[in-house]
């Protein structure tokens, strides 16, 4: 119990705090990177342009294919080879929006493919231009169902940021470390703490999607 | 098939692509002079642990880096740039310390890393700095005295991994499977909650641990020699014959001496003057 006690203390709790905050950070950076560029990848591969989106729809499938861990290996370690040097935070954010993009894309374009044809169709015919058509009337209700999964997905972001702690990336999962480190017996406390703080944060992401499916239902 | 076969193209042409701006990259890293760079900024950037007791372990309450390595890289910076030089460190683990080190992203490591003929086919060492053993860590009253009683079919044995320690044990105790954790107040858990009958890394590592758990004691001799060196990139000479008279000179004047002292001359059980020779 005196471990429980000491290993909650003011400093290791600032110290933990410090790292939530980093793990927040390449989250947020991660999703709305990975979130522009997955919706764009997934029209791309949707539209079925000559060429470009064969090349889009292996590219997709090749990084979904892989481990998350390997890319940011790829990140860390390999880009230097090419000149690019970059710290754990953005390599970190690098490999997650590459990852994720790939993931989205699929979800966005299943998304899409999951609209009834004949609404597409409908718009066609009332005289709107197919991009007009699927902006105003595709997306929309594309949108209502792929809240759920993208939600889902964001949520595997934020728990996927912990790989990181492989190239030192100082998140939460980290700084637990350092601190059940300093001493071996808070190391239970350590994994109960993490267990709370990513718990709170995911749950209050999955909370905000029942809200959203709510709000555009 | 068509489709398989333009697939097949393109991960082809990628693949060329990745060899191709590899090998540009390589020639660039080794070709530089890490010891006019350093000269240049006035800095050397040291690879430490942030994640061991002793050796280097990020103080939770200031955020500095601290332990012997660390204490080593400062006394030795001051010997190569003089008393401005600065010495700044990155956090390295036993996976990405010699990964780092081939881009620049470090000049050295100092990171409880042992000489091994192995490693020195991919980076260049200094002189030893520490001397370390091999050693056990078990529960009081284990029936395990010595590496000899664990050489059985049966018997589980907790190892950190990227560390030295599970080739070496794995060659005095064939038959023993090695279960290696991902760093040591992991492997320690794992040994208090039955994972495995020993613990095995080296001696100043253990003892640590024994002075923090009272139920556990270090048994046995150490069964090999751990010299640990500070890696240097091939191709950088000058850089580590700088290197070897600053830890000469250290050991002259005294410094050596004190760090050693000031890390491990509490630790009851360590000979810390056989880490010294």
């Amino acid at each position: 119990m005196q471990n429980f006690i000491d290993a909650y203390s003011w400093v290791n709790a600032r110290y933990l705090l410090e790292g939530l905050w980093i793990t927040i950070e390449v989250s947020v950076i991660s999703i709305i990177l990975s979130y522009i560029l997955g919706a764009i990848l997934g029209l791309i591969r949707y539209i079925k342009l000559k060429y470009v989106s064969a090349i889009v729809g292996f590219v997709i499938d090749l990084i979904r294919n892989l481990p998350l861990l390997l890319i940011i290996f790829f990140t860390y370690f390999g880009l230097p080879n090419i000149g690019v040097r970059l710290n754990p935070i953005w390599s970190s954010i690098l490999a997650m929006s590459i990852f994720e993009s790939a993931m989205l894309a699929e979800i966005i374009r299943s998304g899409i493919s999951a609209v009834d044809p004949g609404q597409m169709e409908g718009a066609r015919a009332n005289g709107l231009s197919y991009w007009q058509a699927m902006w105003h009337i595709v997306l929309p209700q594309a949108q209502k169902k792929m809240i759920p999964t993208i939600v889902s997905q964001f949520i595997s972001l934020i728990k996927d940021t912990s790989l990181a702690t492989i190239i030192v990336l100082p998140d939460l999962m980290y700084h637990a470390q350092i601190i059940y480190g300093q001493n071996s017996n808070y190391i239970l406390p350590m994994f109960l703490a993490l267990a709370v703080m990513y718990f709170v944060v995911c749950y209050l992401l999955s909370i905000l999607s029942h809200y959203l499916e709510r709000r555009l239902a | 098939m068509k489709k398989l076969i333009r697939y097949l193209g393109l991960l082809t042409s990628l693949c060329v692509l990745a060899l191709v701006l590899s090998s540009c990259g390589t020639k660039k890293a080794a070709s530089q002079s890490v010891l006019s760079r350093a000269e240049e900024t006035n800095t050397i950037v040291w690879g430490v642990k942030a994640d061991t007791k002793l050796f280097g372990l990020m103080d939770v309450k200031d955020s500095q880096i601290k332990g012997f390595d660390v204490d080593i890289a400062k006394a030795l910076t001051k010997q190569i740039l003089g008393s401005k030089g600065k010495a700044s460190f990155i956090q390295v683990s036993s996976q990405t310390r010699i990964p780092l080190l081939k881009n620049g992203n470090i000049d050295a490591v100092v990171a409880t890393m042992t000489i091994t003929p192995d490693r020195q086919k991919v980076v260049d060492f200094s002189d030893h700095y520490f001397n370390a053993g091999q050693s056990l860590l078990v529960k009081k009253g284990s029936s395990v005295k010595s590496v000899k009683d664990l050489d059985k079919t049966g018997t589980r044995v907790l190892a950190v991994t990227g560390a030295n320690s599970v080739a070496n044990f794995q060659k005095v105790a064939p038959k023993a499977r090695v279960l290696e954790l991902q760093d040591y107040a992991q492997a320690l858990q794992a040994l208090k909650s039955g994972q495995g009958q020993a613990l095995t890394t080296d001696n100043g590592i253990l003892l640590g641990m024994a002075a923090e758990n009272p139920g556990y004691q270090v048994v046995g001799s150490a069964f090999t020699k751990e010299p640990y060196g500070i890696a240097v990139n091939k191709g950088q000479k000058a850089f580590v014959n700088k290197i070897n008279q600053a830890l000469k000179k250290i050991r002259e004047n005294g410094e050596y001496d004190r760090i050693v002292k000031k890390w491990f001359g509490n630790i009851s059980g360590f000979d810390y003057k056989e880490a010294e020779k």
